[in-house]
């Protein structure tokens, strides 16, 4: 293993490409023409346009991402996060040729993408899933019938949707019918197949998360929980770790549970299991993301862990030395997305240059940042600038370091939420753990846009 | 902690050797482009779709089945019958640079399981030019597809008859002509597919002789070029003059066909056929 190329852009290349170095690993850069100059492709040993800024051309593309790998000769490919992380077919294609794809294995990334398939393994090994049906449910007067039983609202959901698309809320009877034809049609158009799948919906409820991580042997391991509550529009903002206000028997419930998940699916590589958990401390599957996540760098403060070279040494087939009574967490941390974007103005995405950046430092604050001064904001992707994470010995310190970090912080040439998530670290709520996964839009929002 | 006790086993100084990777540069909007990356992509320009040339065999791998093709007359080649001045050299050049015996490939392949003769010639040959054995190659395809049962599929790409053979290559106008109508005859199908550049006796004979013709956009596609038309008849020339689209429009041409969706248009067409 010498080489690495690195199938994303932005934040993510950045941060897998630092790991890369670290370990001694030659590194290749793929960038669209909209990335041109990006800090990204500087950092990187060898840097190749891939194609236009569309994604379908260039990021999404995979014979051409292929083909670089082939002429550079690289091991391994980490797909990074977002664009092809969860695409089996690029895994395919990879093993194919011989290079080593840094992430899970295509079978289990088709079996958990089928987000009903997904539903049904689980209700068939006891975890516990929302109320709703075993798996697809095909037929109207079936799903109505279910719909009554469990009582509006309900969530009609494409077993193969995913951001967010294909999912649509049902509140009252009357609207059953044409909602539950209406995102057949639409999951047939968008992801290719009218299978669709039933939920309660449920209100008031917390996201929280487990990372896990399996060497391909049988051995999984949890690495504790994130609390991801703070979300508009299923787009996560602030995330914690561990996840508070929750008793430490739940706690490890969930971290079980997320083991067992993984070792259902004979997962390999780091994996995210998703769990809505009820006020009344309930807690059900959501679903399992089958690649790194943003919100890492939290776990990785409170395990002294870097999961990027994990997930490499998991893709060389190295085994686990450690077991999990050794992976110990401690402290608190927490990571604030930093997007160009004006919250005021409805979160507008603003790109654009970036004219000044002052990024804040010191002990227990990290950033990684996907720019440097001087760089521009593409509109062709996603907005996020980078992410300030800070680690306290307890909650209470990691809020105010980031708070403190944020004040640091100076971004000039495009909009930027830090004042947002300022907003969200010194609210009551959120101190008090009063929050769920719709309380930036019902509550946060309203209190400061009216 | 660490998590492992094996390391990444990567020696410092072992670091991998890349070797220097080949850029192309479009002739249209000017930009570099790893070479492979024109490959997966149709030989199409990643930025602005001009159409690279493509040398037959790539063609071939891009339309027929994966080892479908069974090539016949591989080793047809050139003599120089008139003793034409330099002919031998330039055949020799035009070797080296195709890698060709001659400007066409000829053979049998299925394209999604349809069953076809198929035809590709190649500009990197002496700018596809029409001699003796590229007349009798297609003579001999043609005539095996009748045996067989098969329709026939041409891709063109040639500056005209090879002038270094005289009237031997002007025969050769009549000599496909006549072939390809016994293959209509014979109740069988003929796709001629137009690339850039199709012009000179092969536009006059088996070119424009498809049961269905169709063509890459933005080809060139003529008898006499553009400038020599342009000085006979004293006049300015439309801006698209020759060029698939024109074409299209006047009624010449079926279709026009990307590169990336022809094989499914093939497809389609051989499916019907059958």
């Amino acid at each position: 293993m010498n080489s690495v190329l690195i199938a994303n852009r932005g934040e993510v290349a950045v941060r897998i490409i630092r790991t890369c170095k670290k370990l001694g690993l030659n590194t290749v850069a793929i960038y669209s023409e909209a990335d041109k100059d990006s800090y990204f492709t500087k950092i990187a040993d060898h840097a190749v346009c891939i194609g236009p800024a569309k994604a379908e051309k260039s990021y999404l593309n995979i014979p051409g991402i292929i083909a670089v790998a082939k002429v550079y000769d690289v091991c391994a490919i980490h797909p990074g996060i977002g664009f092809l992380s969860e695409s089996s077919d690029f895994q395919r294609a990879c093993e194919e040729q011989d290079i080593t794809f840094i992430g899970p294995d295509a079978n289990a990334m088709d079996l958990l993408g089928d987000k009903a398939r997904a539903r049904q393994i689980m209700i068939e090994n006891s975890i516990p899933v929302p109320p709703g049906s075993d798996g697809e449910i095909s037929s109207l007067e079936e799903a109505q019938k279910l719909a009554d039983e469990i009582g509006y609202p309900v969530i009609i959901k494409a077993s193969h949707g995913g951001g967010g698309g294909g999912i649509r809320i049902v509140f009252e009877k009357k609207k059953f019918k044409s909602e539950f034809l209406l995102v057949k049609q639409e999951a047939k158009a968008a992801f290719g197949s009218d299978s669709v799948y039933l939920e309660k919906y449920l209100t008031q409820t917390r996201h929280i998360e487990v990372q896990i991580l399996a060497d391909g042997f049988g051995n999984v391991l949890h690495f504790g929980t994130r609390e991801c509550s703070m979300q508009r529009k299923n787009q996560k903002l602030l995330e914690e770790a561990p996840a508070p206000f929750i008793s430490d028997v739940l706690r490890k419930e969930m971290e079980d549970c997320a083991v067992k998940i993984a070792k259902i699916v004979e997962y390999k590589n780091a994996g995210t299991v998703e769990f809505l958990l009820t006020e009344d401390g309930k807690f059900y599957f959501m679903e399992m993301n089958t690649r790194i996540q943003v919100e890492h760098p939290v776990t990785e403060a409170v395990y002294s862990i870097d999961l990027i070279k994990c997930q490499i040494q998991v893709a060389l087939n190295h085994k686990f030395a450690l077991s999990q009574d050794k992976i110990i967490a401690r402290g608190h941390a927490i990571e604030c997305r930093i997007n160009a974007e004006n919250p005021a103005e409805d979160f507008k995405p603003s790109p654009g240059k970036i004219k000044e950046l002052q990024i804040p430092s010191g002990f227990g604050v990290r950033v990684d940042s996907g720019y440097v001064r001087g760089d521009k904001i593409s509109p062709f992707y996603d907005s996020m600038i980078l992410k300030v994470i800070c680690f306290g010995q307890n909650r209470d310190e990691a809020i105010l370091s980031s708070y403190h970090a944020l004040d640091e912080l100076l971004i000039s040439g495009v909009d930027i939420n830090s004042d947002f998530a300022k907003a969200i670290l010194t609210h009551e709520d959120f101190e008090n753990g009063k929050f769920y996964t719709k309380w930036i839009e019902n509550v946060l929002c309203a209190e400061l846009f009216g | 902690m660490e998590l492992f006790k094996e390391k990444i086993d990567n020696p410092k100084g072992k670091a991998n050797e890349i070797k220097s990777p080949e850029f192309l540069t479009c002739q249209e909007c000017g930009k570099e482009i790893l070479k492979e990356l024109v490959h997966t992509n149709f030989s199409t320009c990643i930025y602005c779709g001009y159409l690279f040339r493509i040398p037959a065999y790539n063609r071939i791998e891009m339309i027929a089945d994966e080892n479908s093709f069974v090539e016949i007359d591989k080793t047809k080649k050139s003599n120089d019958p008139l003793n034409f001045p330099d002919y031998k050299e330039k055949l020799k050049i035009a070797k080296k640079n195709s890698g060709l015996n001659e400007a066409i490939i000829c053979g049998t392949c299925s394209i999604e399981g349809y069953k076809t003769g198929l035809a590709v010639m190649d500009s990197y040959f002496m700018m596809g030019s029409m001699g003796q054995v590229v007349g009798e190659k297609i003579c001999d395809l043609v005539e095996t597809c009748i045996k067989k049962k098969l329709p026939v599929i041409i891709f063109c790409a040639s500056g005209g008859a090879r002038m270094q053979e005289g009237m031997i290559s002007l025969l050769q106008m009549s000599r496909t002509t006549i072939v390809l109508n016994k293959l209509g005859d014979a109740g069988l199908l003929y796709v001629s597919v137009l690339t850039n550049p199709t012009t000179g006796g092969v536009t006059a004979s088996f070119a424009m002789q498809g049961d269905i013709i169709l063509a890459e956009p933005k080809a060139l596609i003529g008898f006499a070029g553009p400038r020599v038309i342009a000085q006979t008849v004293n006049d300015t020339l439309p801006d698209e003059f020759q060029k698939t689209e024109f074409l299209a429009k006047k009624g010449m041409i079926d279709g026009i066909v990307e590169r990336r969706d022809m094989k499914d248009k093939l497809k389609k067409i051989l499916s019907l056929h059958k």
